[in-house]
């Protein structure tokens, strides 16, 4: 008997083992867990303390702890840039761009997981295909359909884009996971009478949660990383999203790694903030479609 | 819509409405942002250029240039090895260790939260962030990790500038970057099998390694396709890290050049190198897209097919 | 494009929060450029010309280095680019000019391409009719970085010749100074690095000889000057492979090396990194004692007017206006960088000796003759000289691939 049924840690700890091994073999597992942990962490150390350095320090003592805290990094960083305009900007185009893929890639996805019908192959072989090769090399005839459709230095043309990007994975992701769901439920709703939205909605996608979540941190972290699009679609430094804002920024002092580090790091704080405080949140929404 | 009206409609056409109004949305913005601009695009690669404007018309001359004559050939050929060696490379040691963590992450050992947490940090990171600290720590001279093979006596190599230890290096800080993603999608797959399958095993006296390979392998079928497929087109796709942690050209001696890079540097040019043609680049963005697209759909239909319902 | 009309229809009623850049003022012109750290003195420069100029205001555009090409293009195509473009020189300049991007440029609407030697005008011109398209704004000059403290310290005097180079190498290594801090880490400095070590052995004629078919790459000359280069790897850092442009410089500016072969662009970069630091630049090593000793030299671009621009007239005026002295000396003394404009007082004494360094240049050879057709010149040099300074390349093979690949697109090598 392992603890691997319960969801409480304290209840699993009281319960005997059936083999003598298995405390030390959790041991070893739990040795390698947080061996990993430091793998992780490390690196990220790393750079928040880069942050506070000067540049030479970062060359002549790279383990080293920074000689103090040393703000003027960031207050250059802060006082240079349109620092909370900028992640204004990339919070609601990341917001608005994730929602709008989470919406419309699992109503296609749906369709093809759940419904038999002429061609549905072939439909996700036509959203599939938007993976295959990177955006970046259509980036002048999307300018121009974008500059045809005066969506050209706008919230909704990045919005649009970041979506039409996002789609092909997530409707890949979604149709994966519905395609799994028992069909036992959707048969029973149905002969109760429902109709296929309420299937839909009440009785399919609330399963299908961890994927959402997948989907959801699996585009938010590009699009919110991504200075690419932003740099040629967006020319206002009302609209700059974060990491362009950055990018622009940090291109003045090239050779300052100090600088650098701290615009990386104040680049990654929000993103890194929002996904701890919302782990818990995450992990639930994760494990929602465990079968206990 | 009136009751009449809804009798006399046929479920076939209302299902197919529905059906429609699903589809409808995705494959609007899609068609409109990525299909249109991409074939318009990938028509270029039929012309040879003047400049950076199309001018004759010149059928295959493009792809018989980057397929089958020097020195392109071998460009193309050395990049799409280093594609293949990524996308391997990514499948053993990225997907392995995830699906090792997200076993002993099932387990639910106490922390199993907290390493969770840990386990994805990274992978909310840009990658322009993982260049720089990987390129730090790798650094030839001042980096922690010849620093700690310092302490063994070990005179670490120049990690990204030595061709045999460069491709390795940038691959091992994709892993440490998106690891975290694998682990969560098989975790997720892991956790809708059920409990008393995986304790009835155990009180039949199945260890680990056997519970893990004949009972939660074959379960997990969907989400090692899903895992499967997205890191073969993200291996296919690989750009940014080699771009920012070698740069445009592949450097050291082309040994971290992959597709997309020398595409973009064939389409775009290089300040420091090179000049931009366009005709040539679509030509190798129409190979890519035939070849990843042909895999894509092999690998799919063999995935599925050993994929069972739960 | 009846699906982006489609698609307008249904987007403009919602989601469409358009924001319109203002084209009100006719006399607003824009300035693109990829010098994202020299904005402050672009700014100021602009500021100067605004109070000569009331009615033209200049807007200063910095887009990165990597993504600067793709910028322009996108721009270009659509229309949208700014009106005076930053461009680079050569080939560069010439993809632009073939697409009929660029405004021709006359000494009618911009009298100030006369202060400007015919080899500059040369390097802005279309090859095919050297018309000019844009005002020059920089020499770049390859030599040799000294770190004066440091020769000072170890009683050492800077090399002139090859075998003294080799000589004071050894000195320097002897009391645990690296000699050269030059690695191979980054692949645009590596060619640069080729470019100082071999331009003295290489002389001045062979560009020439070169330009013309008249020799290529599979000279013996050019072979012989490559294995120089083999030499160097005693004298370089540990684990030199891996040492980028970065690291070079850290080295060389803390003083852990004693010199460093790179470019005048990054005198004024070097003083800001370290303001107590003692340095020259000098000529590279001569082939030997008696030997004319060769810098070698670039131009790195210049300043040309949109052909779609709306504000022609005014964007001549400003490009005309950075072809002047007054620009010139400006810019020269803010930046630190060479302006080959007739007239402009150099008064730094650094950047007085790179100038003097000029006169006897010899071209920069890959990027003035061989970056017209795919591949470059640059590009197979630069993926090959890592792998013959790692011992898994022969200099003929190198002078063999680069010969080969250029030939492709350069009609004066094929068949050699």
């Amino acid at each position: 008997m392992t603890d691997i049924t319960s969801t409480s840690p304290a209840q699993s700890s009281s319960r005997p083992s059936t083999y003598k091994g298995e405390g030390l073999k959790n041991g070893a597992i739990q040795a390698l867990l947080w061996l990993n942990a430091v793998i992780m962490l490390y690196p990220l150390f790393v750079m928040v303390m880069s942050s506070f350095k000067s540049n030479a320090e970062i060359f002549s003592s790279p383990l080293a702890l920074p000689q103090g805290l040393n703000f003027a990094n960031l207050e250059k960083v802060w006082s240079e840039t349109n620092f909370l305009q900028y992640m204004g900007n990339s919070l609601l185009v990341t917001t608005a761009s994730v929602a709008l893929i989470l919406v419309v890639s699992t109503m296609a996805a749906y369709a093809i997981a759940r419904y038999e019908f002429r061609h549905s192959g072939l439909w996700l072989m036509f959203f599939l295909s938007g993976m295959t090769v990177p955006l970046k090399l259509a980036i002048i005839p999307l300018f121009l359909q974008l500059n045809a459709l005066n969506l050209l230095n706008t919230y909704a043309g990045l919005i649009l884009v970041y979506t039409a990007m996002g789609i092909p994975s997530a409707v890949f992701i979604m149709t994966g996971f519905l395609r799994a769901l028992p069909k036992e439920l959707e048969e029973s709703a149905r002969i109760d009478g429902a109709n296929e939205l309420v299937i839909m909605w009440q009785v399919m996608l609330p399963l299908a949660r961890p994927a959402m979540v997948i989907v959801a941190i699996q585009n938010a972290v590009p699009i919110w990383n991504d200075f690419f699009f932003p740099l040629i679609l967006i020319t206002s430094d009302s609209l700059k999203t974060l990491p362009q804002g950055l990018t622009v920024f940090m291109g003045e002092f090239v050779t300052d790694w100090g600088v650098l580090f701290t615009g990386l790091t104040l680049a990654a704080l929000p993103i890194t903030l929002l996904y701890i405080l919302l782990s818990r949140q995450f992990i639930a929404g994760l494990t929602q479609g465990a079968i206990k | 819509m009136t009751a009449e009206r809804r009798r006399n409609s046929s479920p076939l056409s209302r299902r197919s409405l529905w059906i429609a109004f699903l589809l409808a949305p995705a494959a609007v913005i899609m068609m409109t942002f990525v299909v249109w601009p991409l074939m318009s695009a990938l028509q270029l690669s039929f012309f040879r250029f003047e400049g950076l404007t199309p001018g004759d018309f010149v059928w295959f001359e493009n792809f018989n240039k980057v397929l089958f004559q020097s020195p392109f050939r071998e460009a193309t050929y050395n990049a799409l090895w280093h594609n293949i060696v990524v996308f391997f490379a990514l499948m053993v040691l990225e997907n392995g260790l995830a699906l090792l963590i997200a076993y002993a992450l099932l387990k639910e050992l106490p922390g199993h939260r907290v390493h969770q947490v840990i386990v994805f940090l990274p992978v909310v990171l840009s990658a322009v962030i993982v260049a720089f600290l990987w390129k730090l720590l790798l650094h030839p001279l001042f980096g922690v990790v010849n620093a700690a093979l310092g302490l063994f006596g070990i005179m670490g190599p120049a990690w990204l500038g030595s061709e045999p230890t460069a491709l390795g290096s940038i691959v091992f800080a994709n892993v440490w970057h998106w690891m975290g993603f694998p682990t969560l999608v098989l975790l997720a797959g892991m956790q809708r099998i059920s409990r008393e399958v995986l304790e009835a095993a155990r009180l039949d006296g199945a260890g680990d390694w056997t519970i893990l390979t004949k009972i939660v392998w074959p379960l997990i079928a969907p989400s090692v396709t899903i895992v499967t497929v997205l890191t073969f087109i993200g291996s296919f796709n690989w750009f940014e890290l080699p771009l920012m942690m070698a740069d445009m050209e592949g450097s050291p001696g082309r040994s971290t050049d992959v597709l997309a890079l020398y595409f973009y540097r064939t389409a775009f040019g290089s300040v420091t190198s090179g000049i931009q043609d366009f005709g040539q680049g679509s030509a190798l963005a129409v190979l890519m897209f035939l070849f990843v697209g042909a895999v894509t759909v092999v690998a799919l239909k063999y995935l599925r097919s050993r994929e069972i319902e739960i | 494009m009846t699906i982006a009309k489609l698609v307008r229809t249904v987007l403009l009623g919602g989601i469409t929060a358009g924001l319109v850049t203002n084209a009100a003022l006719a006399a607003d012109i824009t300035f693109w450029t990829w010098r994202q750290e020299d904005k402050a003195a672009y700014e100021q420069f602009f500021a100067a010309f605004t109070a000569e100029n009331p009615d033209i205001n200049v807007k200063f555009e910095a887009l990165p280095d990597d993504t600067y090409p793709t910028m322009v293009s996108t721009g270009l195509a659509a229309g949208k680019a700014a009106d005076v473009i930053h461009t680079h020189a050569y080939g560069w300049l010439d993809q632009f000019v073939r697409s009929g991007y660029l405004e021709p440029l006359d000494q009618a609407a911009v009298p100030s391409l006369a202060n400007f030697t015919p080899d500059a005008i040369e390097a802005l011109s279309f090859r095919e009719n050297h018309q000019v398209y844009a005002v020059p704004f920089a020499t770049m000059t390859l030599g040799l970085f000294i770190n004066k403290d440091v020769f000072e310290k170890a009683g050492l005097t800077p090399p002139t010749t090859w075998e003294e180079f080799k000589t004071v190498s050894e000195a320097l290594k002897a009391q645990g100074i690296i000699p050269l801090a030059n690695g191979l880490g980054t692949s645009w400095f590596n060619e640069m690095f080729v470019s100082v070590f071999t331009g003295p052995f290489l002389g001045s004629d062979f560009g020439a000889e070169l330009s013309t078919g008249a020799t290529t790459y599979k000279d013996p000359r050019y072979a012989a000057a490559l294995s120089k280069l083999l030499e160097l790897r005693d004298y370089m850092p540990p684990n030199y492979a891996g040492v980028d442009y970065d690291t070079a410089g850290q080295l060389f500016l803390s003083g852990r090396a004693a010199m460093l072969a790179g470019g005048s662009f990054d005198i004024a970069n070097y003083r800001k990194l370290n303001p107590a630091i003692n340095m020259d630049f000098i000529a590279p090593p001569a082939a030997s004692a008696g030997d004319a000793s060769h810098a070698s030299k670039f131009y790195d671009g210049g300043y040309a007017v949109n052909a779609a621009s709306p504000n022609k007239e005014a964007a001549e005026r400003l490009v005309n206006w950075m072809g002047t002295a007054e620009f010139g000396n400006m810019f020269s003394n803010t930046l630190g960088n060479i302006s080959p404009i007739n007239g402009v007082e150099i008064t730094d004494p650094i950047l007085h000796h790179v100038a003097e360094l000029n006169q006897t240049a010899v071209p920069h050879l890959n990027v003035v003759y061989f970056r017209f057709g795919k591949p470059t010149g640059s590009e197979i040099l630069q993926a090959n000289i890592t792998k013959m300074m790692a011992g898994d390349m022969t200099p003929e093979q190198v002078g063999v691939e680069m010969t080969n690949g250029i030939a492709t697109w350069f009609a004066p090598f094929q068949g050699k």
